[in-house]
């Protein structure tokens, strides 16, 4: 029979364990949202103080002939509300390890950001707003041009966070990349409200 | 006790040249240490063709009477040229690639977060940069004559500054989420602080600059600007190279010189928290000054009160920092190295910059008063600088600053970055000719603007003083010489010198970079250092979480054959 007792067994000093390195992802994603935000901020700026200036010279802001109907903007706005609904989805499907219920939201999700483009192409056909008329209507495009990039970008993450939910890769126990999309098409919608108030609703 | 176990080898720290260097090598690279050399060596490259454009666009702007009988006007396309080469070909390359190296060994961490982005931001901006040059080639940018390279010379200088956003947001993301233990904000070196602040700044503000590129994108892609008011374009970069937006590339370096006057002096700057806390300050205050004269008009609009209490205060921070390190060198001990006199004279030159500035802020004080005292203030006399050469002046101080701070930070850091040092002999020329060129140029610009010459791209008036041009120019000349003369050093350095060996240099720092190896091995650190205060190696008793000790130069714990941490200071005394 032995002496040592079990306490012996425990080092007095443990080493500590490797420092945790979580939410690097979420940090960068939350850097790079801020960054956008500053960029397209910095769009609508200058949209709305050349506006105040055309405005305020007593001159019409929209070309002549153009008309910017409410009823798709605020489709599109509706959609992407929508959209902010599911994409959260995944995140608390994700949180249960439903996975069936996790690709379904992403597959929602995507199927709005889809119906959201389609609906902003389907607005330039019935806004009648050539690009190459005045210095305005590029001004307009460059924006809602703009959105639809970050839009594009939102959905691209989105599906890739999809595909390595598909692999395994996220669980209750991480689902940091779920939440990091989750955020970046959050502002991106955001980012949609801002431009629907300064162009769609005050033209 | 009789030693009768021989030391295991350890494998000799590999110097840069050791190991052959390939092209796909260096495509692939996910190593934090080779992307921020190559971002430095870009940026210095870049940096030096911008100083050497700039006394062309000097010499073009100072209307000389052959110059002036040219038929084509090349003033806008050279200024711009040599602004776009020098701040976001150079400058903040320079700084993203002391960031980028730097941080991940200062924090701890074995390497940077999202080392493969770092990388595409890399390649992406050297693409930008040689695109841009493509651009002003071929007659683009602004004041160009073919609109194609215009709009060439607009997707280029996004690509740029798209380029360091994303380098900026792993700077950042490594400084917030990849500390080792103990490593907490208040514990991080002024350096990684400045970098942090630095990062957070450019990722707030250069998205801006991107908007405004996007629409001068549109504008000239759709024809609805003119080619022959091209010029115009030269606005777009306004955002980042007038103050107080300007002394956002200032930030790094008052922290720098923080770091490298306490390792120079042998008295680790004793009010850590406060400089942190300061350098963070001027951080708001460049970033918030410039926000709030955003939608004015294009150019410093010192009728915002805002942006006035912005330059007022921008003085502050620079002048505590000074102040605070102040501390080291009078406790210290001064040994006038290239690394220490470049701090110094890099903080002074920022303080030079920020109190220059408040000439600019005569005319909007004497209005105020005017309307408080409408009868009794006589404004017909008051010091009208906004809209003239004297910009010029304010950005020649700052970029004087930020390329002295380079210098002194590369000669600090040569063994870590290289593995080589670099000459103190060379090292000095640069800097007071960096500085020297730096104080002339901006002598002459405010002589200039108080003589109420245009700003650039304006050329001056027939009467402008042949005197007062030939200070300029000879300062431009004198500023870009510096710049060859760091080119020149780093290239002999690399070259011509053999590694500087285990035991390089004869000051040591106390922050974790260190404690590894010159240069550090893929990985950085043997395992997770343990930190417990702001100056971890300042009592030689760095802990690894594997349970070894520092107890040396090198990684090993058992590498006692080198010193221990002392300070070079504590040596002279």
């Amino acid at each position: 029979m032995t002496d040592v007792t079990p306490y012996e067994y425990i080092p007095a000093v443990v080493p500590p364990p490797e420092p945790a390195r979580p939410r690097l992802l979420l940090l960068a994603t939350s850097l790079v949202s801020v960054a956008v935000g500053m960029g397209f901020m910095g769009l609508i700026g200058h949209y709305v103080s050349e506006r105040a200036v055309v405005i305020a010279a007593g001159e019409r802001w929209l070309p002549d002939g153009v008309v910017i109907p409410l009823t798709q903007p605020n489709f599109m706005g509706l959609t992407l509300a929508f959209s902010v609904i599911t994409i959260w989805w995944s995140v608390a499907a994700i949180k249960n390890d439903d996975r069936p219920n996790a690709f379904i939201a992403f597959a929602v999700t995507l199927v709005f950001g889809f119906a959201f483009l389609a609906q902003t192409a389907y607005l330039f056909t019935i806004m009648q707003l050539e690009i190459l008329t005045s210095e305005r209507s590029a001004l307009i495009y460059a924006i809602i041009g703009a959105h639809m990039v970050i839009t594009a970008i939102a959905m691209g993450f989105a599906a890739v966070m999809a595909l390595r939910t598909l692999g395994g890769d996220y669980s209750s126990r991480d689902y940091e990349g779920v939440l990091c999309s989750a955020l970046f098409w959050t502002m991106m919608v955001a980012l949609y409200g801002v431009m629907w108030y300064a162009i769609y609703i005050t033209k | 006790m009789a030693l009768t176990e021989t030391r295991p080898e350890t494998p000799a720290p590999s110097p840069v040249g050791a190991t052959p260097i390939t092209v796909d090598g260096l495509l692939g690279t996910g190593d934090h240490k080779t992307i921020g050399r190559l971002f430095i060596g870009g940026g210095l490259i870049g940096l030096v063709g911008g100083l050497i454009v700039g006394i062309a666009a000097i010499f073009y702007a100072n209307n000389y009477d052959d110059l002036a009988a040219a038929s084509i006007d090349y003033l806008p396309q050279v200024w711009s040229l040599s602004r776009d080469l020098v701040l976001l070909g150079g400058l903040v390359p320079i700084l993203v690639g002391l960031a980028v190296y730097l941080v991940p060994l200062q924090i701890g961490a074995p390497s940077l977060a999202f080392p493969r982005g770092a990388a595409a931001a890399l390649w992406t901006w050297y693409l930008g940069t040689a695109l841009l040059i493509l651009a002003y080639v071929f007659n683009g940018g602004p004041g160009g004559g073919r609109r194609d390279f215009v709009v060439l010379w607009a997707a280029a200088l996004a690509m740029m500054v798209g380029s360091l956003v994303w380098a900026m947001v792993c700077i950042a993301t490594t400084a917030l989420g990849a500390r080792t233990h103990g490593m907490t904000l208040e514990r991080v070196p002024h350096t990684t602080w400045g970098f942090l602040v630095f990062s957070i700044v450019g990722v707030l503000s250069l998205p801006i600059m991107m908007a405004e590129l996007l629409l001068a994108f549109v504008r000239i892609r759709y024809l609805h600007l003119p080619i022959d008011q091209s010029a115009s374009l030269t606005a777009v970069t306004d955002g980042v190279s007038l103050p107080p937006a300007l002394y956002w590339i200032g930030i790094p370096v008052l922290a720098m010189a923080a770091d490298i006057i306490g390792v120079h002096t042998g008295r680790p700057v004793r009010f850590h928290r406060s400089i942190l806390v300061v350098i963070g300050l001027f951080g708001v205050l460049s970033y918030g000054a410039d926000v709030v004269g955003l939608g004015s008009v294009r150019g410093v609009d010192f009728e915002n009160g805002l942006l006035v209490f912005g330059l007022l205060a921008a003085v502050v921070p620079v002048l505590a920092v000074l102040a605070l390190t102040g501390d080291s060198i009078r406790a210290g001990a001064f040994v006038p190295r290239t690394a220490l006199v470049g701090a110094l004279l890099s903080g002074l030159l920022l303080l030079a910059a920020t109190v220059v500035a408040l000439l600019g802020l005569v005319e909007p004080i004497m209005g105020f008063l005017d309307e408080l005292f409408p009868d009794s203030i006589d404004m017909t006399n008051s010091l009208v600088l906004n809209g003239t050469r004297f910009h010029e002046g304010i950005r020649a101080l700052v970029v004087g600053a930020a390329l002295v701070a380079a210098i002194a930070a590369l000669h600090h850091w040569s063994v870590k970055i290289w593995g080589r040092r670099l000459a103190e002999s060379l090292g000095f020329v640069s800097i007071l000719a960096a500085a020297g060129g730096a104080v002339l140029l901006a002598a002459g610009e405010v002589a200039a603007g108080v003589d109420d010459q245009p700003w650039l791209p304006v050329r001056a008036t027939d009467d402008y003083p042949a005197g007062l041009a030939a200070i300029s120019l000879i300062g431009a000349a004198v500023l870009a010489a510096g710049g060859l003369v760091l080119a020149a050093d780093m290239a002999m350095s690399l070259l011509g010198r053999k590694p500087a060996g285990s035991s390089p240099t004869e000051w040591r720092g106390s922050t974790l970079e260190w404690a590894t190896p010159s240069p550090p091995p893929v990985g950085n650190f043997p395992a997770a250092p343990i930190v417990t205060s702001a100056n971890p190696l300042a009592d030689g008793e760095l802990r690894y979480a594997d349970g070894t000790a520092w107890a040396g130069d090198g990684s090993s714990a058992d590498d006692a054959d080198q010193p221990v941490a002392v300070e070079a200071g504590e040596e002279a005394r």
